[in-house]
């Protein structure tokens, strides 16, 4: 190959050439994530199902070199049909970025809570197993995402970044036994602002290992008196612990959070339910890539994993409320991943369910498929 | 408490729009020749020059060469990320730096403890994610994007330094 070089004086130069990458120009990108999953629960009555669990359509547009929008639509389980109790249309998040400086984006819209690791990145290729870890539904909310305002951005000293959002409150005639919360989320439909909440994040970052710390602070009235006529009674507070830590074929990450659910008694009392007054637990897993050994030179990879989840939502329980063991959950999750890109995902797992009241103790078989572009 | 809360999303667009304007747009080739300082050492002057549809930056410091540059952008997870790649005389990766990011998760690629791993590579080395390059969990996609940005950088640069493209 010839190629001539040309010498341009360098004002010059860049004054046409560079700007143009300099600036962002408007543009809007398409992209998603979907996963197909097979699972078979050990025991009779209940039979193995197939299902498109998730596909989300990703729609982004960029106004300016300062404004984006980021937005996910999402379809649950194939369709919706008025016949099945499956199947669900719903706005993942509708995000508004204001990018004022490197430090500090403003952000508002429909946002996805900071807390834990799925919640916010919960692409099926990001995670082992096929589906989400149970903790990232029945103790922390995964999707979990409220309207609101908050700032982004990283600290002056690096490796630290940030997320405080303002967002609408939890609903607590929502809240439940077995899944604590997760009713109580508002999900960007004709939310009250009757309890304003604040979430964030911290982060500190090293190629290779991440830990954060996040938290949740508001009321969950949502305007019903019998609970207290303050912003901020009934307070909800989560408190969560996170690190991934990922180098050569070793990928360990772990998750805590600590639930408080301050006015439970009253809560129960006034919905006839039996939210425990304080949800915890936990998980960690490990990974090893095999591929590292097998195939050195291969991008792809195959990794086996191990996952131990242990969370109770009835940690606590208010008087009057009868605490049930069977809410305290053990789940050993043993499985494959095969990623031919790091961007798609093939996986197997087998599931070990326990509880500590000893009752339907079971085993699940899992296969699924799992994209993001 | 409606109003209350309508009257702090004033103040914080009012603040925002203040803050924006304090700190302007600044100009795209003072970031660009500060980079080229940063990653040269002061002194350091660049002209341009263009190869095809390309334009690389050749670094000089008197009569010698410290080397060339490319200013290049990749697409994040929905934002151009826009980034510079350099390298030295002898033909080993000198630094990579971020100019700009837009995205909303991933900055981290801007982290000096992660850009530190390109120092010295050569258009032989792998220079893949999970390699030689470490990845940063919660930013697969932008450590993905910028590490395969620079290895298709550097092989240009490379092999038109080697054809004689470059002088």
């Amino acid at each position: 190959m010839v190629l001539h070089a040309r010498r341009v004086a360098f004002t010059l130069a860049l004054g046409y050439l560079v700007p143009t990458l300099l600036a962002a120009q408007e543009s809007t990108t398409v992209g998603g994530y979907g996963e197909i999953q097979y699972v078979n629960p050990s025991g009779p009555g209940t039979p193995a199902t197939l299902d498109v669990r998730r596909f989300v359509i990703y729609l982004a547009h960029t106004f300016s070199d300062r404004l984006s929008l980021r937005s996910e639509v999402e379809i649950e389980d194939a369709k919706i049909e008025s016949s099945s109790p499956l199947g669900e249309v719903a706005l993942e998040q509708l995000v508004f970025d204001y990018r004022l400086a490197d430090r500090f984006t403003l952000r508002s819209g429909l946002l996805l809570v900071p807390i834990g690791i799925i919640n916010e990145t919960h692409e099926p290729p990001t995670f082992n197993g096929v589906d989400r870890p149970a903790f990232d539904h029945d103790v922390l909310p995964t999707t979990w995402r409220e309207i609101g305002v908050g700032a982004v951005g990283m600290l002056p000293i690096e490796g630290w970044s940030y997320r405080l959002y303002l967002l609408n409150g939890l609903v607590a005639a929502g809240f439940a036994d077995a899944d604590g919360i997760r009713e109580g989320r508002q999900e960007g439909q004709a939310a009250t602002f009757a309890n304003p909440s604040l979430t964030g994040r911290l982060d500190w970052v090293r190629p290779g290992l991440r830990v954060g710390a996040s938290f949740w602070y508001g009321g969950s009235t949502a305007g019903d008196t019998a609970l207290g006529s303050g912003s901020f009674d009934a307070p909800v507070t989560v408190l969560s612990a996170d690190g991934r830590y990922d180098q050569g074929p070793l990928a360990v990450r772990a998750v805590f959070a600590y639930v408080s659910v301050a006015d439970a008694e009253a809560i129960n009392t006034r919905y006839g339910t039996a939210v425990g007054s304080r949800i915890a637990g936990g998980y960690g897993e490990a990974a090893v890539n095999l591929l590292y050994w097998i195939a050195p030179a291969s991008t792809q990879r195959l990794n086996a994993f191990v996952r131990h989840e242990r969370y109770d939502t009835q940690a606590r329980v208010p008087a009057g409320t009868i605490r049930d063991r069977a809410f305290a959950r053990r789940l050993t999750t043993l499985g494959l991943t095969y990623k031919p890109t790091w961007n798609t995902a093939f996986k197997g797992d087998y599931q070990i369910v326990r509880n500590a009241a000893g009752t339907a103790p079971s085993e699940v078989l899992s296969l699924g498929i799992g994209y993001q572009f | 408490m409606a109003g209350a809360v309508a009257r702090a999303l004033i103040l914080l667009f009012g603040v925002a729009t203040l803050v924006s304007r304090a700190s302007g747009q600044s100009a795209p080739p003072a970031k660009v020749s500060a980079s080229l300082r940063r990653v040269f050492a002061a002194g350091a002057r660049a002209d341009t020059l263009v190869i095809g549809s390309d334009s690389v930056l050749r670094v000089t410091r008197g009569d010698s060469l410290l080397g060339y540059a490319v200013v290049r952008n990749v697409k994040g997870k929905d934002q151009p990320i826009t980034f510079l790649v350099a390298m030295d005389a002898g033909d080993r990766l000198k630094d990579v730096d971020i100019l700009v990011y837009r995205e909303s998760y991933g900055g981290e690629v801007a982290y000096e403890a992660w850009r530190r791993q390109f120092r010295g590579k050569s258009a032989s080395d792998p220079l893949q994610v999970g390699r030689d390059i470490h990845t940063i969990s919660g930013a697969t996609i932008s450590v993905n994007a910028v590490t395969l940005g620079v290895r298709r950088a550097l092989a240009q640069l490379v092999e038109w330094h080697r054809s004689g493209a470059l002088r």
